[in-house]
């Protein structure tokens, strides 16, 4: 618009001069600042960047599940300290590598004895875990490690480490049998309160023992003395008792999933906390667990001539009812020369349990039996124990197999003195046995003897064995049969004859026979029905017959009926005639020779011609039979013909 | 002061103010007492300082990154390249080319645009004088639109709060690129583009010499 007209429109009129303001005169303006700011904003940024970041360690793990580069983070107590920049494959394709690039602050946890571990979400019999991740996804739990020595390469745990570094607690050991439902994880409980938890178990193939780490939180620590007796806590402990039905259960979680449970026994004093590391028995139960303590079991040896059925290793051995060992071991002997298998059962006693019985007994000298002390004391607590057993032996304690439960057939192992022995039968059968193995040397052998020898050598076993056994400290016992077992040899006898029944064989007859009825029964059926529809055809005959017959025969007017009357009649008068006869001939006898004589002027001569005429009819005594052979003259007047 | 033709016809941009003016000195206007030019050295200056920082700034804005978001518990930073390769993978081409065009692209050829109008105001000034004022006028129009990528992420942060679940967290590169954006504005606003159609010496050149289509 402005044309560069040199003159003004208004020329004319005043117009006001622009004020001229002193031009700045610096050849850098100020405004330079703002790029050198910027600078040192963006290198502080770019700085800081570089500083957050430390070193790039890899962490080999089994699976890549849940780990996705530059996004999974790696978290130290839930902090983020890294993040996973690359997932892959290790050379030789049998794991995976993580790629981390660790913070700058993070920058000295790559320690030798780092763990790293995947955090996933984890139901497991302590509980669930990681819960958390199940949205986020996992991330990479580190536990940072205490050595000087730097690393890079790591390899990665499959599950959480159980205890972290500087997590306060101690941490046990124990030594346990069994390792019943117990997990890593369980809870370990102290009145019923959880304070620690099972860190981990190894089973040492060589000792064959198992120990249970366990890890005791602070400062419940402070409660494991070495007076703690630990049990397991699994499960549920029903008892049956003289005070009722008792249930003994630790919590609900415990019996299902397992626990140990701890405390410490009630006749001990409180003591120092036991160091970390500390090694503990590991109890099946309670009860055993803080029971007073048995000290070392004393081993003894009895052999029994019976069957010991019934008899299990744990047994219970009782000396005048209080238990004061159980059963070891149970063998079978061969005892060749009674030809005999005799049972050889090793148990362990317990003579601490004898109280103040034990020391009584080593406080008084026995008779002469005391020569048999073992003068050498190795041991002085077993020592003891076996002099107290030894010498309660002396005295005349036996052992016998008990019945102790008849329903179930259990046996236990009394001890008990017994009248009348009170010889140790061991004793003797000892010194027989060496008489015997001396007594054979002959060179020439028979077969006889050298059976004998053989038998020799085997009871010289068994007695080897028996001297083993007493150099190893076992105390042989005398025994004594058992009540039960005289009548169990009935019993069984009993019982086979019983078996001997072939209650099966007649059951099977019985079921076949009724079988076959039932068969037969069903073939019959109809013909059995058609022939009563028969039997019924037939009596309706048979009713019809009779009726017939009664308006036929029986009737008063029947044709039947009066001819027999005719007929009756008739032979009653031909009875008559007979009659006449017979009187004729008792007063004639001689008609029978002559015949009637004729000349009579009878009425009724006429019939004594005929018997005349021919006598030789006269010896017929029947009258009609003489009538008939009379028969040519019948024109005589014969009166029995009329 | 060397001047022969000291007047020069000068108009005041604020109260409209017009009339000559004899000296090269900074003159502001006798009315309102706004600057009638800005000084062209310090001017250009401004100009190239402005750039700078904000090419300065283009670094940490493209490294680092713009926006935390918290999706579940997990905190995931979001660079400007990072987010523009997730959209493309994605599959949101278009909104991928979008943003790498509206964040990545225009900035830049902003700061190249105005350095290179900076740079011609003094070593080539006769050289495509209209299409230069063209590239300014584009550059001034397109210039704020960039601080769009700023607003999103702000909103975002504002209204995404439901805290471990979703929430967006605003990272250093998000100032970084709202500094690149306003400080190219202001380089922008620091050039004057009479400067084109000035000699180095100060004198507007004949409109002929321009070759302005039209002429009349």
């Amino acid at each position: 618009m402005s044309e560069q007209a040199p003159d003004t429109r208004e020329s004319g009129r005043a117009l006001p001069a622009p004020r001229i303001t002193k031009a700045n005169r610096f050849r850098f303006s100020l405004v330079w600042l703002v790029p050198i700011v910027a600078i040192m904003i963006g290198a502080s940024l770019l700085i800081r960047n570089y500083l957050e970041t430390g070193p790039r360690i890899e962490i080999e793990f089994n699976t890549a599940e849940g780990l996705e580069a530059g996004k999974t983070e790696v978290r130290f107590k839930e902090v983020a300290v890294g993040r996973v920049e690359k997932v892959v494959l290790r050379e030789d394709h049998k794991r995976v590598v993580a790629m981390v690039r660790l913070d700058r602050s993070a920058a000295t946890m790559a320690r030798e004895d780092t763990q790293f571990w995947v955090v996933r979400p984890r139901i497991g019999t302590a509980g669930i875990s990681g819960l958390g991740t199940l949205l986020s996804g996992a991330y990479i739990g580190v536990d940072e490690g205490v050595s000087e020595v730097e690393r890079i390469r790591f390899a990665g745990l499959e599950s959480p480490p159980f205890i972290l570094r500087g997590e306060p607690g101690s941490s046990f050991a124990l030594v346990a049998s069994d390792l019943g439902s117990l997990d890593v994880g369980s809870p370990i409980y102290y009145r019923r309160s959880k304070v620690g938890r099972v860190v981990g178990y190894s089973l040492d193939p060589k000792q064959d023992e198992l120990t249970v780490k366990i890890f005791v939180d602070a400062p419940y620590n402070q409660l494991v003395t070495p007076q703690t007796r630990f049990w397991n806590a699994s499960g549920v402990d029903l008892t049956l008792n003289a005070n009722g039905l008792t249930l003994d259960t630790q919590t609900l979680s415990s019996v299902l999933a397992g626990g140990v449970a701890f405390d410490r026994l009630p006749s001990a004093a409180p003591q120092a906390a036991a160091a970390d590391g500390s090694r503990f028995m590991l109890f099946n139960d309670r009860k055993s667990a803080l029971a007073p303590p048995d000290g070392e079991p004393v081993q003894a040896r009895m052999v029994f001539d019976q069957s010991i059925r019934g008899l299990a290793v744990d047994a219970p051995v009782d000396f005048l009812g209080v238990e004061i060992g159980k059963v070891h071991t149970i063998t079978l002997q061969r005892d060749v020369r009674r030809r005999r298998f005799p049972v050889e059962v090793i148990v362990d006693l317990y003579p601490l349990r004898l109280g103040s019985l034990r020391d009584a007994l080593l406080g008084a000298p026995v008779g002469g039996d005391a020569t048999q002390v073992p003068t050498e004391a190795t041991d002085p607590v077993r020592t003891k124990g076996t002099l107290a057993i030894q010498r309660l032996v002396a005295q005349g304690l036996k052992a016998q197999m008990r019945a102790g439960n008849l329903l179930t057939g259990q046996l236990y192992i009394a001890l008990d003195f017994f009248n009348g022995d009170t010889e140790p039968k061991s004793k003797v059968s000892k010194a027989a046995v060496k008489e015997s193995g001396n007594a054979s040397n002959g060179k020439s052998l028979s077969r006889r003897e050298r059976r004998e020898r053989r038998e020799e050598r085997a009871s010289r076993v068994a007695d080897k064995l028996a001297e083993q056994a007493a150099a190893n400290g076992i105390i042989t016992l005398p025994t004594v049969a058992g009540t039960l077992s005289e009548i169990q040899p009935q019993l069984a006898q009993i019982v086979e004859k019983l078996s001997r029944i072939p209650f099966d064989t007649i059951g099977r007859d019985v079921q076949s026979a009724v079988g076959k009825a039932d068969q037969a029964i069903t073939r019959l059926t109809p013909q059995a029905l058609k022939a009563v529809a028969e039997l019924q055809a037939t009596l309706a005959k048979a009713q019809a017959s009779i009726d017939h017959l009664d308006r036929n025969v029986l009737a008063e007017n029947s044709s039947v009926q009066i001819q027999a009357g005719q007929t009756l009649a008739e032979v009653q008068r031909a009875a008559q005639a007979l009659r006449v006869l017979a009187d004729y001939l008792q007063r004639n006898p001689q008609s029978l020779i002559r015949g009637k004589p004729a000349d009579e002027p009878l009425s009724t001569g006429r019939g004594i011609r005929p018997a005349i005429r021919e006598p030789a009819a006269a010896p017929n005594p029947a009258g009609r039979s003489g009538q008939s052979t009379t028969g040519p003259a019948a024109a005589a007047p014969s009166g029995p013909q009329r | 002061m060397m001047h022969t033709a000291a007047a020069r016809l000068m108009g005041c941009e604020c109260c409209g103010w017009a009339g000559e003016v004899a000296t090269d000195e900074s003159a502001r206007c006798p009315r309102c007492d706004q600057p009638l030019e800005h000084p062209r050295k310090i001017g250009l200056q401004r100009t190239w300082a402005l750039l700078a920082a904000s090419a300065v700034f283009l670094v940490p804005a493209n490294l680092m990154s713009m926006m935390s978001t918290v999706k579940t518990l997990r905190a995931t930073p979001h660079t400007l390249i990072g987010g523009i390769v997730e959209l493309w993978t994605d599959g949101a081409w278009v909104l991928a080319i979008l943003v790498f065009v509206a964040s990545i692209v225009v900035p830049l050829l902003k700061i190249v645009a105005l350095s290179l109008l900076a740079w011609s105001v003094d070593h080539a000034p006769q050289w495509r004088q209209l299409e230069r004022s063209r590239l300014y006028r584009l550059v001034e129009a397109v210039g704020h639109w960039s601080m769009l990528d700023v607003y999103v992420v702000v909103l975002l942060v504002g209204m995404v709060r439901f805290g471990n679940v979703a929430s967006a967290i605003p990272g250093p590169g998000l100032l970084a690129f709202a500094a690149v954006v306003v400080l190219t504005m202001l380089a922008t606003h620091q050039f004057d583009p009479r400067w084109i159609w000035q000699d180095p010496d100060g004198k507007l050149r004949p409109l002929a010499r321009a070759g302005l289509p039209r002429s009349a």
